[in-house]
């Protein structure tokens, strides 16, 4: 560096010191190492009580029977998930286009919002989970059923923060269009949206989550095929490790999901996200 | 270039009786009383007064982006019922859009417009290389300093070649320096792109630098104390800021505007 010949003792005695980087990278390394550390010994704990309580496989295997028997039957657990999968995304990117359309139906429409959108903040209250049974009974045992109750819990995220994205638009910006004479489909797509954005997708996230509990839930009642089915029918032949195995897949799938979502969202955040504004 | 057909040249932007009422929860708000004034093409005229005098309320009304209670606000002979295209606007606040770069900010108002952009892509990228922002086109809001956003705000203003620009304290939010440089700026813009400029402020020395004739505002209700004509030729350097004229110019000033308070208060700071 051309500074060198400025730097006062003190700087340079905190240049051999380890350095900035070398801390940083400890501190980055520390916030993946830990929870994997909390994680790995919580297993062994679990490995443990399992081999000295001696407790049944079919009531508890450990983790080494469940990693087991997922190497064993890994071709069934994986065209299990495939179905699980599709369904949870279908559901997903319903739930984002009805919840959209939704949303600017409501920013629009004085009687939506009047009249609509305080029962849709009500129905968020209930537990949605208590109908799923009634949607068997409305759209039969296909997937139509879980796909319905899949964006049935999953829309509501994404209509709520839509709305407050589209409608909570820094007011000078809403003054500088009037003062450019825009017209109301132009601050929607050059103002509005772009503001929205970064709600959408913390939405998103929520939503995405939602609608992979939906098509389980739906799977566990209509049981045909998916994750869900297996966990539910592993579990009435007391197969517990073959459960706990579904288990472990369908939390890779979500978490497959969702690191998806978490991605495009930190993308759409560096670029339309006010913090960086000021 | 300039079209002064139609108009009188010493009405081109004019306030006749303005009043503005304001109800609030805890009653009516009078925020401006009978205010008229004109100003001339080309003439750049400051509206100078402490907080709250109801100054900016003025600006948006001539903006037509507010609208008076009574009274008439017109611009070239027109009575401003909206906004118009033959007028910049410049807020206190840049109000940038955080999502784009420098050189698509400045060309906003043309697609708002609906407007080509390509024809005026060249005179944008003219502008804010003028302004000392050639090398920044392509950078986001973020990424500039306070002053350097309030340049593309400006430059934003002028890319649709308006007539007028009015501007709502646009250098308030700035530090001392950079306020001095974003005046001398201005001045030096203004020798190139002859506009009418309608300037808040309540920067006594800001507006006798910058400004043909000040008009000085009272508060509650907001109202017009004292006009004062600045009788400096153009171009201003820096250096007027030590005559002896100018010294007194603002002692005069800050005199009305202690007088419109009864002599009870200091004015705002010069």
């Amino acid at each position: 560096m051309t500074t060198a010949s400025l730097q006062t003792p003190k700087v340079a005695a905190m240049q051999k010191r380890p350095s900035a980087r070398h801390q940083m990278l400890v501190r980055q390394a520390r916030i993946v190492l830990m929870p994997l550390a909390c994680a790995f010994l919580m297993l062994v704990f679990w490995e443990a009580y399992v081999r000295i309580s001696h407790v049944p496989a079919v009531i508890l295997p450990g983790p080494l029977v469940v990693l087991a028997t997922m190497a064993e039957i890994y071709p069934t657990l994986l065209l299990q998930a495939v179905p699980t999968t599709i369904e949870s995304t279908i559901g997903f990117l319903i739930s984002c286009s009805l919840g959209i359309v939704l949303a600017v139906l409501l920013c629009y429409s004085r009687i939506w919002r009047e009249a609509v959108y305080p029962n849709l903040v009500l129905i968020q209250i209930i537990p949605k989970i208590a109908l799923a049974p009634l949607f068997i009974l409305w759209f039969g045992l296909g997937a139509e059923s879980r796909l319905a109750f899949s964006v049935f819990i999953s829309v509501f995220p994404i209509i709520v923060s839509t709305y407050e994205g589209l409608t909570n638009v820094d007011p000078n910006l809403l003054r500088l269009c009037r003062a450019c004479q825009a017209q109301e489909w132009q601050v929607f797509l050059s103002v509005r949206v772009p503001s929205a954005l970064p709600f959408i997708f913390s939405g998103m996230k929520v939503s995405i989550t939602l609608a992979i509990i939906g098509v389980v839930i739906g799977e566990f009642i209509t049981a045909q095929a998916g994750l869900g089915y297996l966990i539910v029918a592993s579990s009435a032949r007391s197969d517990t490790p073959v459960a706990l195995a579904a288990v472990v897949v369908l939390c890779g799938a979500g978490l497959l999901l969702y690191g998806i979502v978490t991605g495009l969202q930190s993308i759409v955040n560096e670029r339309y996200s006010r913090g960086g504004s000021r | 270039m300039l079209d002064m057909a139609a108009e009188p040249a010493g009405r081109f932007i004019e306030a006749s009786q303005i009043a503005k009422i304001y109800e609030t929860g805890g009653g009516v708000v009078e925020a401006l009383s009978s205010i008229s004034f004109d100003c001339a093409q080309g003439d750049f005229l400051s509206l100078l007064g402490p907080s709250g005098c109801g100054k900016s309320t003025l600006l948006m009304i001539m903006a037509g982006l507010e609208p008076a209670t009574d009274g008439r606000a017109s611009v070239a002979g027109e009575v401003v019922m909206s906004p118009r295209a033959d007028v910049g606007v410049v807020f206190q606040d840049p109000t940038l859009l955080p999502w784009r770069t420098t050189l698509e900010n400045v060309l906003f108002p043309i697609e708002m417009m609906r407007l080509r952009r390509s024809l005026y892509r060249d005179r944008a990228v003219a502008l804010l290389e003028e302004v000392g922002l050639g090398k920044f086109l392509t950078k986001r809001p973020h990424e500039l300093s306070g002053g350097m956003r309030q340049r593309v705000a400006i430059c934003r203003a002028l890319v649709h070649e308006p007539k007028i620009l009015l501007m709502d304290e646009p250098f308030s939010a700035l530090d001392a320096i950079t306020r001095d440089q974003m005046n001398a700026l201005l001045l030096d813009l203004l020798i190139r792109h002859a506009k009418t400029v309608l300037f808040v402020t309540h920067s006594i020395r800001e507006a006798v630098m910058l400004s043909d004739r000040i008009l000085v505002m009272g508060g509650r209700p907001g109202r017009i104390v004292a006009t004062e004509p600045v009788p400096f030729a153009r171009p201003r350097a820096p250096e007027l800021e030590d005559t002896a004229e100018f010294v007194a110019l603002v002692a005069r000033l800050r005199n009305a505007i202690e007088h419109s308070y009864g002599g009870h208060r200091a004015g705002g700071g010069a």
